[in-house]
């Protein structure tokens, strides 16, 4: 026997853990096996080795398994190269075991079969782990793959194939696999021109799913295992869109916070961009004011002064006319002056009677110039409006304001009308009484604002306009304007097609039309009355000189003061005192306060309190009569009478 | 649908793979000594499927066109066998086969005889092998090099003729360092699937004897 | 002792593949190519041959009818049946005929059995 090599190596191989082996000589037709498979098999040794008949070698093969291994033995003696299969042995004592039989076919030089070599090795522990790994991965739908490098194709469980929706097979081209991929990636299996070994096998891909085009994402993870030159990859893949997309949703929640946040402080600094740009308007209302003031100031010596001039120049006609333009200049600048006063918002709103359709008129030429050419502007109004009652220079104002809007709502041009009609509301609202309205409309054709826009219109600082180009008030303002008068502001507006902005103002009722007569305030006589002594006081001695010399150019006598101090030290050294004539704004003691002084002295001395600004303190005693500066001598006279008149 | 009888059981199945694997040690034993590199096989996966569905497994798995060597064969069973690969290998597998010397001219002009000659080493093997295993013979026409889509080298010739089944055998074969991989398909209609079926049958009872369940 | 081999082979490939595991084992032999039968057979007119390795697989007619046609001709010419068909019928007919049988593709070592006893044959014709 030529064995004896074999029995080392059979030796070998048993120490090396192998369950038995075995040498089927196919050309003699005995199968000769070692001591541990005549131990698993129930042999006896020595026979065993010896020789026996190849048949037996099935014997001990469970009943289940024997048909495809005598299948797969028979493959050998035809001449397959390879046998390597798993079958269960019952050993003698019963007990049933998992086996791998791993065996090779040796072929003479003709490629006839002469022997069939191989080993039994035990896999019951592995078999085991084998199933729960297989069905981990089934249930855990993990699919495995196993590449090794400079090959076309891997390695693949079918699991692998399903996840990415392929045909279960064994092994897959490379190619077939990476085509699954969106692209853009590294390949899911490197192609067999791929070189060095990938850094690692942990990643994310995303695929579309072959049979049913499905976006999945799926996530590999395995190792790579060297080997000399070249390297094997064994590695899993497992589904992972499901946690894709929460981490998806999660990270556009976290993207929308971020966009809410954002939008938060973007709200806030415009807010502060708005607050800083009322702040600034503020303080140009107050330079305005504070300048209007004094300006108005100036404008009462003047007029004043030229007053009294006219008196005594007598009747040359050229010197009158002078004058009398002197006079209308001085009263334009008045005009002016209460402009810049209601811009600083310090002016009282004067109530007349006005005619809407004059009032438009009279201010189209200012409007034009103030719209410019590309903006025509159109007014209609039907016959027999009635009047309002209002304060003309505001509505002018608001009209303008909306004018502008209107301007600026057409870019590219075009016609801003400007009509009005008369509506009567019968049942009240809110924003209205029941009554007769003057409804007077600026109607633009340009962007028109959305309900948003449209319903933030009105709100203080709320502007579409950029910073420094509108103040935010304008509307507000107007709102607060025909409120005020005892109407109402309103918009109506649709994204694309143009805004109508409407004041809503009360028509006069017949009585306050009668008494509201057009009256000169140019420089008729005088009221006559009595001569009075009259304490006048201001602390500009410009208009203190002034005041005098028109008080005195009415017979009465006065004595100046020029602070609420001199004033009071005058008033109680002068019991006979019967009137004063007090500027309201004074540095340390104010008008109003000088008359509360006063009144300690002395209850109810008829008081005039003359202010270019329209607040007075709150609970300023009823007896004080208001005079507007500048003011006129018929004016001083008629508010000498009024104040008299209390007493 | 694959009707009832001819649909392999298990064992047949085992049996067929086992008949399909000796080819295929062959076709391997013989393709390495003609490129002289190791070559790998995979134990083949057989399928019984309509042809329409053997083009789509060939299509899904590869996207370029396809090479194939095309064997008949007559006898007690009939059929065709391919040899199919992508077309981007063909050069590669001719200069594997008749030697790197060669210039780029001379593959191109011996590309399509060493590929029929290829093909023909490859599907004798495998053919012949089964004829032996099942104890009948076949005779095998000249191997025909063609050359198409998945679909086109599936498609059915003959009008009129009902579609025919495809023993499908996945044998991935691949060469060591060279991009080059292909697989085993055999076109058989329904009265060769049959006998082919009974041959098994008679194959297993052979070999098994006495140990069938 | 140089011999003359007739290779017949429709494939130019497979004759030099042959042609080479020839030379490998006899380096003085010389050898004539044929890519069918009846190339064989004109081959044959303007000389003949000592040894023929002949394909199996060929189209018109095949490389056991041709071997048997040269079995007549030349009744001792050692000849050598080529293929990859490794059937057990066709290896029976080869026998019948008095053709050895190699299996495709062809080596050296596949070959050598044959060859050895080709070189035997024809040193005893000629002794």
């Amino acid at each position: 026997m030529s064995l004896s090599v074999d029995d080392n190596l059979q030796s070998e191989l048993a120490a090396m853990g192998a369950s038995g082996t075995w040498h089927w000589d196919i050309a003699g037709d005995r199968l000769h096996a070692d001591h541990k498979f005549a131990e698993l098999y129930g042999l006896d040794p020595e026979t065993a080795l010896a020789g026996v008949s190849p048949q037996i070698f099935f014997s001990a093969i469970h009943p289940d398994d024997r048909p495809r291994i005598r299948i797969a033995v028979a493959a050998i003696l035809a001449g397959a190269e390879t046998f390597s299969k798993e079958f269960r042995v019952i050993a003698p004592d019963g007990q049933i075991l998992w086996v791998h039989g791993r065996g090779q076919c040796h072929l003479d030089a003709v490629d006839e079969p002469v022997r069939f070599t191989g080993l039994l090795v035990d896999v019951t522990e592995r078999k085991r782990t084998e199933d729960r790994l297989r069905i981990a991965q089934t249930a855990g739908r993990v699919g495995t793959f196993e590449y090794v490098d400079g090959f076309a194709t891997a390695s693949v469980s079918d699991t692998f194939c399903r996840l990415l929706g392929l045909h279960p097979a064994p092994a897959l081209p490379s190619q077939t696999i990476n085509g699954v991929l969106r692209g853009g990636e590294e390949p899911l299996i490197p192609g067999p021109y791929a070189g060095e070994a990938p850094g690692t096998l942990n990643g994310t891909f995303q695929i579309v799913r072959n049979d049913d085009g499905e976006h999945r994402w799926i996530e590999r993870r395995g190792e790579i295992v060297r080997e000399g030159n070249s390297y094997r990859l064994i590695g899993v893949i497992y589904d992972v869109t499901h946690a894709k997309m929460l981490e998806a949703q999660l990270r556009e929640l976290n993207d929308n916070l971020e966009a809410r946040v954002a939008a938060e402080v973007a709200s806030r600094q415009s807010v502060e961009d708005a607050l800083r740009q009322a702040q600034k308007m503020e303080a140009v209302g107050q330079l305005t004011g504070g300048v209007a003031h004094d300006f108005n100031n100036l404008l009462m010596a003047i007029s004043s002064s030229l007053d009294l001039l006219r008196k005594r120049v007598g009747d040359d006609p050229q010197v009158v006319r002078l004058i009398d333009n002197a006079l209308a200049g001085t009263k334009r600048g008045a005009a002016l002056t209460q402009r810049m006063l209601a811009f600083a918002r310090r002016q009282d709103l004067v109530s007349e009677i006005i005619a809407i359709p004059q009032l438009v008129e009279g201010m189209l030429d200012l409007m034009r110039r103030t719209l410019g050419p590309s903006w025509p502007v159109e007014v209609d109004f039907p016959r027999d409006l009635p009047p309002v009652v209002g304060d003309a220079n505001q509505i002018e104002m608001a009209i303008l304001n909306l004018a502008v809007n209107a301007r600026d709502a057409m870019p590219g041009g075009g016609t801003i009308l400007v009509a009005s009609n008369c509506e009567h509301i019968d049942i009240a609202s809110s924003e209205l009484a029941p009554g007769s309205y003057l409804k007077l409309s600026v109607i633009d054709t340009g962007f028109g604002m959305d309900e948003d826009t449209l319903a933030r219109a009105v709100e203080p600082f709320f502007t579409t306009k950029g910073v420094g180009k509108g103040t935010g008030l304008g509307l507000s303002m107007i709102h607060g304007l025909a409120q005020q008068l005892g109407g109402t502001f309103t918009l109506e507006s649709r994204a694309g097609e143009g805004t109508t902005a409407s004041l809503w103002l009360p028509a006069a009722t017949a009585a306050e039309e009668q008494s509201d007569r057009p009256s000169d305030d140019g420089c008729d006589a005088p009221t006559q009355l009595h001569k009075l002594k009259i304490l006048a006081v201001d602390d500009d001695s410009l208009i203190l000189m002034n005041t005098s010399a028109l008080l005195e150019d009415l017979g009465h006598t006065v004595f100046e003061a020029s602070s609420g101090d001199e004033a009071l030290a005058l008033f109680a050294a002068n019991s006979d005192i019967d009137v004063i004539v007090t500027d309201h704004a004074m540095p340390g003691m104010t008008g109003a306060e000088l008359a509360e002084q006063i009144d300690e002295i002395r209850s109810n001395v008829p008081l005039i309190l003359a202010t270019g600004y329209g607040e007075l303190p709150p609970g300023f005693r009823s007896g004080a009569v208001k005079l507007g500066k500048p003011f006129s001598q018929k004016a001083l006279a008629d508010a000498l009478s009024q104040a008299m008149a209390t007493a | 649908m694959i009707p009832i009888d001819v649909s392999l059981s298990e064992l047949e199945r085992d049996a067929l793979t086992e008949i399909v694997n000796i080819g295929v040690s062959r076709a391997a034993s013989n393709l390495r000594k003609m490129i002289g590199d190791q070559v790998f096989l995979s134990v083949p996966a057989i399928e019984v499927v309509s042809q329409t569905r053997a083009a789509r497994l060939i299509t899904e798995r590869e996207v370029s066109d396809l090479v194939a060597v095309r064997q008949d064969f007559t006898g007690a069973f009939a059929g065709r066998a391919l040899l199919i690969f992508p077309e981007e290998n063909s050069l590669d597998l001719v200069r594997a086969v008749a030697g790197s010397e060669l210039s780029a001219d001379e593959v191109i002009e011996i590309e399509q005889e060493a590929l029929a000659e290829t093909g023909n080493v490859i599907l004798n093997s495998c053919l012949a092998t089964m004829a032996n295993m099942l104890k009948r013979s076949l005779s095998m026409s000249i191997p025909q090099v063609v050359r198409g889509t998945g679909a086109s080298l599936f498609a059915a010739e003959e009008q009129g003729t009902e579609e025919g089944l495809v023993l499908f055998l996945y044998i991935d074969f691949a060469v060591r360092s060279r991009d080059i991989r292909g697989y085993i398909a055999m076109i058989m209609d329904l009265p060769s699937l049959a006998i082919l079926k009974g041959l098994l049958e008679d194959f297993i009872t052979r070999v098994v004897g006495d140990d069938l369940p | 002792m140089p011999a003359k081999v007739m290779i017949v082979d429709d494939s130019k490939l497979a004759r030099i593949v042959a042609g080479k595991a020839l030379a490998e084992l006899q380096p003085d032999w010389t050898k004539v190519e044929a890519a069918s039968a009846a190339e064989a057979m004109e081959r044959l007119e303007e000389g003949p041959a000592d040894v023929a390795l002949i394909d199996f697989n060929m189209s018109e007619t095949d490389g056991l009818e041709l071997a048997a046609k040269l079995r007549v001709l030349y009744p001792d010419m050692p000849i050598a049946i080529i293929t990859a068909n490794i059937q057990d019928e066709i290896i029976a007919r080869a026998r019948e005929i008095g053709a050895a049988f190699v299996p495709k593709p062809v080596t050296a070592d596949g070959l050598e059995a044959f060859i050895s006893g080709a070189a035997l044959t024809l040193r005893s014709q000629r002794a």
